[in-house]
């Protein structure tokens, strides 16, 4: 997953840890606390200003950890063109930052002559793959690195899709060369929201294209005695991903982890006590492994 | 048109609308009996994701207005204006507008430009960064070539005017714990918002100094700007002023 810019500079790789995603009310705990952490993630559309304090704080950040950039405003999914100036705004902080990784969504937000910022379903068809391939490419070669493709939350199904999201999903990295961030809070609210099969959904992955792993909460809401799962990346990782969590790595390995909480922030210890949970199974499943190699 | 961009189009279209979404789409939609409440999600989504951005700019109105109504004036902002940057770190440029325009808000004539005013923080905020103009680039100028001069003033500030007290009411409200109360009699006011460098200041100024920066934004040569606002306001002192100012980030290097 390694690759080496234009300028034959290497960017800090992020490591197989656990992270966090970087929030401003955080920006002074990180510096002070310097706390033990493996790398920060962040959406660089919050740092595409002309100037100001939140790039001077991810500066000095950046002089400590790793980071991956997270991107939201790309609309890989959409049926308009990608547009330049975005790309070139990502491009130039690519060069600044030097993340390890660079991701984006199985989704669209441009659909017309605004945005929708919140991240709208795609319809699982060969003509939407086609196009999902075009514009990963288009990212990859103007940014001159791979980038990972998240797999979607979904609340509904469109009726002309021709194949299961996992193998969208599968077939848009591998046709583009784009490896996976496998969001397993994500697998499992759409799996639970469509009735899907949680265990058809990870088979279709393959192992070597997992790049990143997210975790985050997700809020349950009850519609005409159904249950619907909402993630809205507003609470601690529950019981149920947890342990799909650590399914998903002992099948599957390690890989750099990160705990996305971005609505009703909490104070900097709760997250980081989220990103210390992921370290401890990260740590279980590692010390398995090496018990294995030992006796087996 | 192609089916995705028919698709796109009639989502985008239902998720501004507070209507029901039109039977197109939802005939496009696999059906449990849920496909409206499903699709209500994305639409609910999209209102609080955008609305909660408003939030986060404009905290003080939100104060002023109470939680409820800012969420019924913002869902109506998000409908009427939806995001057309790539980022969300400056959404929110026509609210004050927007609040201006309501007729029921004529009960708080000062909030469009309280409204303003925190816009005008966040512009700040996220604005070029610039180096402050040092001594040294004006050392050995004779008096008549400083005054030939076009000083850049630095890309965050702004200036901004109100018939209200608006500066009072934005800083007594900063915090939730108070309940001070500002008579709108303490009349108008005239503010500079300016970065220099990591915090966003906000000034209030007298006439003078008002008048004197508003001409500089206009490319007046600092001669040009004394004399004008030395017509309209004789007591502003230039001397004072650059003492002050000049040095302090205000300004950027030429």
């Amino acid at each position: 997953m390694e690759t080496i810019h234009k300028s034959g500079r290497k960017p800090t790789p992020v490591p197989i840890r656990a992270g966090a995603g970087l929030k401003p009310q955080h920006y002074q705990s990180v510096i002070e606390d310097q706390p033990d952490i493996g790398w920060f993630e962040i959406h660089p559309e919050n740092y595409m200003g002309r100037g100001g304090p939140p790039l001077r704080y991810l500066e000095k950040i950046r002089q400590d950890y790793p980071i991956s950039l997270h991107s939201v405003g790309t609309s890989l999914g959409s049926h308009l063109p990608l547009d330049r100036q975005h790309l070139q705004q990502l491009k130039r902080l690519v060069d600044r930052f030097e993340p390890g990784l660079v991701s984006e969504h199985l989704s669209w937000s441009h659909g017309y002559e605004w945005y929708t910022h919140d991240l709208m379903p795609l319809v699982y068809t060969e003509e939407s793959l086609q196009l999902m391939v075009e514009h990963i490419d288009q990212v990859q070669e103007h940014l001159q690195r791979q980038i990972l493709i998240e797999n979607p939350s979904s609340y509904l199904q469109f009726k002309a899709s021709e194949m299961p999201e996992q193998v969208f999903y599968v077939e848009a990295a591998k046709r583009s060369g784009a490896g996976l961030l496998v969001d397993v809070n994500n697998v499992f609210v759409s799996c639970t929201n469509h009735g899907w099969n949680i265990d058809d959904y990870l088979s279709a992955i393959p192992i070597s294209l997992i790049g990143e792993i997210h975790l985050s909460g997700h809020s349950v809401q009850q519609v005409e005695g159904r249950t619907l799962r909402i993630d809205d990346h507003g609470s601690p990782v529950c019981s149920e991903v947890w342990t799909l969590y650590q399914q998903f790595i002992s099948r599957f390995g390690l890989a750099p982890t990160l705990i996305e909480w971005d609505s009703n922030i909490p104070e900097f210890p709760q997250l980081l006590e989220e990103v210390s949970g992921a370290q401890s199974l990260m740590d279980g499943v590692a010390e398995t492994e090496v018990r294995n190699v030992v006796t087996g | 048109m192609s089916l995705l961009a028919e698709l796109q189009k009639s989502f985008c279209d239902a998720l501004r609308t507070a209507e029901a979404p039109d039977g197109a789409l939802l005939a496009m939609l696999q059906d449990d009996d849920l496909a409206l409440q499903r699709f209500q999600v994305y639409r609910n989504n999209f209102i609080v994701l955008n609305g909660d951005a408003l939030a986060d700019m404009f905290p003080v109105v939100k104060r002023l207005v109470g939680e409820e109504a800012f969420r019924v004036l913002a869902t109506a902002y998000v409908r009427q204006h939806p995001p057309r940057d790539r980022t969300l770190l400056l959404y929110g440029d026509l609210f004050a507008d927007f609040l201006q325009a309501i007729p029921e808000l004529s009960e708080l004539p000062y909030l469009s430009d309280v409204a303003r005013l925190e816009f005008a923080w966040t512009a700040a905020y996220h604005a070029a960064d610039a180096h402050p103009l040092q001594p040294d680039q004006l050392q050995d100028l004779s008096e008549e070539a400083f005054a030939g001069l076009q000083l850049r003033l630095h890309p965050s500030l702004q200036l901004l005017a109100s018939d209200f007290p608006i500066h009072r009411i934005w800083s007594v409200n900063q915090s939730d714990d108070t309940d001070e109360l500002i008579s709108l009699d303490e009349g108008a006011c005239r503010l500079i918002v300016v970065r220099p460098d990591n915090e966003v200041q906000v000034r209030v100024v007298p006439q003078g100094e008002f008048e004197f920066v508003k001409r500089l934004l206009a490319s007046a040569t600092i001669g040009e700007a004394f004399e004008a606002t030395s017509q309209t306001d004789p007591q502003f002192d230039l001397g004072q002023f650059f003492s002050r100012h000049l040095f302090d980030g205000t300004f950027c290097a030429m």
